[in-house]
């Protein structure tokens, strides 16, 4: 008979949602930690999660802790420490844990009120007698004073098939890491992805995890990554899929790397607008050198950019239609863009046509534009999902069967604040207009911030999926909580005390924000399987062939 | 215009009163207990410096509880419980609540049947019985029971004076007292908050006060203030002579405490190993065991529903119609008050 495990607490108080225990004083209970309430009367399990713990004393004066602490402080600054000791105090004290109720596990069938008696085997083990058990959001209340455990390896099982196929780590209890993997369906990039987390708490190491995850999914994902510091560069070229699945182009030469070269010819007005700042003016300039040269693209900004004669072009060309300081604006960006080393004035150099082709093939694509400028970046990022965007709403609106073929695709933008802030241009940027139409082609956004507060509420809703790491400032932490597909209004003192590599995972797919710590990418490198060596075919032995 | 003296039965009148007996302006500078005067005082009370000893090995603390649990005035059900602690070689080993006995207050045939209860010898058929007769009796009751149980050497504490209640028979605290010397138990009463005076101002205080100012303002100290007196109708065997004293135990202690002790024991060394006890972070100078004694012994208030509900119950059981029994024992006090 296995011993039942021992107990951490008992549950003594609260409603459906919440419920507070009581444990010894000596009880080491973390923010976060997962632990179950054994309802012996019912044989559920329910499943808590701590979100607070304070002190508590069987001693009901006003002022008795605070009185005792001032005798021992006394004893100290008298250098006689210890000489009033706390008698007793493992009765007299106690922790209390303030938990959220995440839900119970109840054999399958087993409707309320049903009699789950068969499940309890041996002192109260759990034992399922060979039926599923299912998970259910809390919706009873656990019978008072019920023992609360440290979950057992069956506890999660539940969430298991929820994990979907692209690992990120494992389960975190507190500060203990679960033997159990944890991720997000690999469909769910589609929905949106959003990466949060202040300076060092590990958003970098956990997209080159994704990153590596989609590098092994055999084309089932495509992942473009717009690297603007070249952080990913070497650290993805590491992975063991790497050779098969990873291109990469650069801004600037590179070993190893493609040219990043966009013509002229690709980039829109849109493009434009949604990389610099324009006045109003200076946008009714672009419209009308646009109209005025009639070339693909922009073209035209070649020979705009080598106009000597500004006023004499306005007069004559643009029929005075323009003001000469707002022409002035526009043809020292035109200069300045044209002169980029990642523009191209000749149309048929077409980066964007190779991107959008390793993506239809499934491969990760890291596009690193380190050395531009941030303007720069965003110009190069928003015509590359653009791109991508036309690529798969084309198919999806005419050819549904190629549609179907290609796989779901995710563009990953740092600073993402820059495109998907509420003051960002929504009718020329495409960024939201991927956020809010993406899911429908396949296309997601991975946004990856330290300031969610900055990006824009009706956005940020549209993402389905939270990796929430670290983040210090309490308007970040509000953001995520109202925009959240998990209730996450309890844990803000959690998400405050995340150490680097643990995080949050809020989806649609798991019934709560599950606790995570992720793999350290040189970890994943190690363990990956390589792809298989090509079998070398031996050259044919024709003489064995011929009598 | 000369002030007018404040109108007797004030508020003013008391605080007046009051400020002149704390000033020192009662009637002599005697010592005297409210309670009690077979006490003789000493003619001076000098504290002295006290050494903390070790701990007895063995240490006892009983403590009494009591409940009114149904009151129909002329009726009354009331419950005690005595509670006791064993602490041995500074290890919590015996928590002992103590069974909730209740008893029906009433006419003569109740008090009869009460006293009959008591199982004293040597008490006048027409005493008058009243919880606090009920609660002392068991308590020392428990506390015969420490001293049996007791290790020779040990130490059984007592909440309160060593004084039982008047109905008590000294003879029984002369037995008990007297067993404890024959197995060397050593049995002390702490008083928390005495009615010991000297010119009718609270002794305690004022020796608190004199001491810091002598010893020092963490001195510990003992200052003997007086012994049982024999009396021409309950003469104190030897046994059951006792000798108070007030001790400051700890040098955080807030407050000094009345103990009274055996007559026959060494005042410094017992309350030296009694101060040893007194360390407790959380009431520094109170005896540790006493203070689990006197959480154990306290009926709160659901003891004291849950022992009603019960007595509603058997009394349901025995026919007592609901509305007999509501208004037989309802608060009627509390019904003026929510009008």
């Amino acid at each position: 008979m296995t011993p039942p495990a021992p107990p951490r607490g008992r549950l003594y108080g609260r409603n459906v949602l919440e419920g507070v225990f009581r444990a010894g004083p000596d009880e080491d209970l973390f923010l976060g930690e997962l632990l179950v309430a054994v309802d012996d009367v019912t044989s559920r399990r329910y499943l808590f999660r701590v979100v607070d713990v304070t002190y508590g004393t069987e001693h009901r004066e006003p002022g008795w802790a605070e009185r005792v602490a001032g005798t021992m402080l006394a004893d100290d600054a008298r250098g006689e420490p210890g000489a009033h000791p706390l008698y007793e105090q493992g009765r007299r004290t106690y922790r209390a844990a303030e938990c959220r109720c995440l839900g119970y596990l109840t054999p399958e069938g087993d409707g309320a009120g049903g009699d789950g008696a068969s499940l309890l085997r041996g002192g109260g083990v759990w034992a399922p007698p060979g039926g599923g058990i299912v998970f259910r959001k809390p919706k009873s209340l656990p019978t008072q004073f019920s023992r609360v455990v440290a979950p057992e390896a069956a506890d999660f099982e539940f969430l298991r098939t929820r994990m979907g196929d692209l690992s990120i780590g494992r389960l975190r209890s507190g500060e203990t890491t679960v033997d159990f993997p944890v991720g997000i369906p690999g469909a769910s990039l589609a929905s949106h992805v959003g990466v949060f987390a202040t300076t060092g708490m590990g958003k970098s190491n956990l997209v080159q995890v994704l990153a590596g995850q989609a590098l092994q999914a055999q084309g089932r994902y495509g992942l473009l990554l717009v690297d603007p510091h070249g952080e990913y560069r070497t650290a993805l070229a590491r992975h063991p899929w790497a050779g098969e699945r990873l291109r990469t182009y650069a801004a600037r030469r590179l070993p190893n790397t493609s040219t990043l070269r966009v013509s002229l010819a690709e980039l829109t007005v849109d493009d434009l607008r949604t990389a610099y700042e324009w006045s109003r003016p200076q946008e009714e300039a672009l419209f009308e050198l646009e109209r005025h040269y009639r070339t693909e693209g922009l073209s035209w900004m070649l020979a705009f950019s080598q106009v000597d004669d500004l006023p004499g072009f306005r007069d004559v060309d643009l029929g005075n239609r323009v003001a000469l300081n707002t022409l002035q604006v526009v043809h020292r960006r035109a200069r300045r863009i044209v002169e980029l080393p990642c523009v191209a004035t000749d149309p048929s150099v077409s980066t964007g046509g190779a991107v959008v082709g390793d993506l239809t093939g499934g491969k990760v694509v890291l596009c690193d534009v380190s050395g531009l400028g941030s303007t720069e970046e965003v110009l190069v990022a928003s015509f590359l999902a653009r791109r991508v965007l036309e690529h798969w709403s084309g198919a999806y609106l005419d050819d549904a069967e190629l549609h179907e073929r290609l796989p779901v695709v995710a563009i990953v933008l740092e600073e993402a604040q820059r495109v998907l802030s509420s003051n960002r241009d929504r009718e020329s940027n495409v960024f939201p207009r991927l956020a809010r139409e993406g899911r429908k082609f396949k296309v997601g956004l991975c946004a990856v911030t330290q300031q969610p507060k900055l990006l824009d509420s009706e956005l940020l809703s549209q993402f389905n999926t939270f990796f929430i790491l670290g983040l210090a400032d309490e308007k970040d932490r509000n953001i995520l909580r109202s925009s959240s597909k998990q209730d996450l209004s309890a844990l803000g003192p959690e998400i405050q005390t995340l150490m680097p590599g643990e995080c949050l995972i809020a989806n649609l797919a798991a019934p709560f924000a599950v606790p995570a710590r992720i793999h350290l990418y040189d970890d994943v490198v190690r363990s990956a399987v390589p792809p298989p060596t090509p079998r070398l075919t031996a050259r044919p032995n024709v003489a064995a062939l011929v009598d | 215009m000369p002030a007018l003296a404040p109108v007797s039965g004030s508020l003013e009148a008391a605080a007046a009163r009051v400020a002149a007996l704390l000033a020192g302006a009662g009637a002599g500078a005697g010592l005297a207990d409210r309670t009690l005067s077979a006490l003789e005082f000493e003619a001076t009370v000098i504290p002295h410096p006290l050494q903390r000893t070790a701990p007895p090995a063995d240490v006892w603390a009983v403590d009494g509880g009591q409940a009114l649990v149904a009151d129909a005035r002329c009726l009354q059900v009331v419950a005690t419980r005595a509670s006791r602690v064993r602490f041995h070689e500074g290890a919590c080993v015996l928590e002992d609540e103590g069974e909730l006995r209740a008893q029906v207050l009433a006419g003569a045939e109740e008090r009869a049947a009460a006293l009959a209860a008591l199982g004293l010898a040597d008490m006048a058929a027409d005493t008058p019985v009243d919880v606090n007769l009920l609660r002392d009796r068991w308590e020392w009751e428990a506390v015969e029971r420490s001293v049996e149980e007791a290790e020779p050497g040990g130490l059984v504490l007592v909440d309160g004076d060593l004084l039982p209640d008047w109905r008590i028979p000294s003879s029984f605290l002369g037995r008990v007292l007297g067993r404890a010397a024959e197995r060397a138990i050593l049995v002390a009463g702490i008083t928390k908050h005495s009615s010991l005076s000297r010119g009718g101002a609270p002794l305690v205080g004022q020796l608190e006060l004199e001491a810091a100012a002598t010893l020092g303002p963490r001195a510990l100290w003992w200052a003997t203030i007086a012994r049982t007196k024999a009396t021409a109708t309950e003469p104190a065997t030897e046994a059951a002579a006792l000798q108070v004293v007030a001790a400051r135990l700890d040098p955080d202690a807030r407050f000094a405490f009345r103990v009274d002790l055996p007559a026959g024991a060494d005042p410094a060394t017992a309350l030296g190993a009694v101060s040893a006890l007194c360390d407790d972070a959380a009431f520094p100078g109170y005896p540790y065991p006493l203070a689990v004694a006197d959480r154990l012994a306290a009926c709160p208030g659901w003891v004291r529903q849950e022992a009603a509900l019960r007595l509603d119950e058997l009394l349901a059981q025995a026919g007592v119609a609901p509305e007999v029994r509501e208004r037989a024992f309802a608060d009627r006090h509390r019904l003026m008050e929510r009008a």
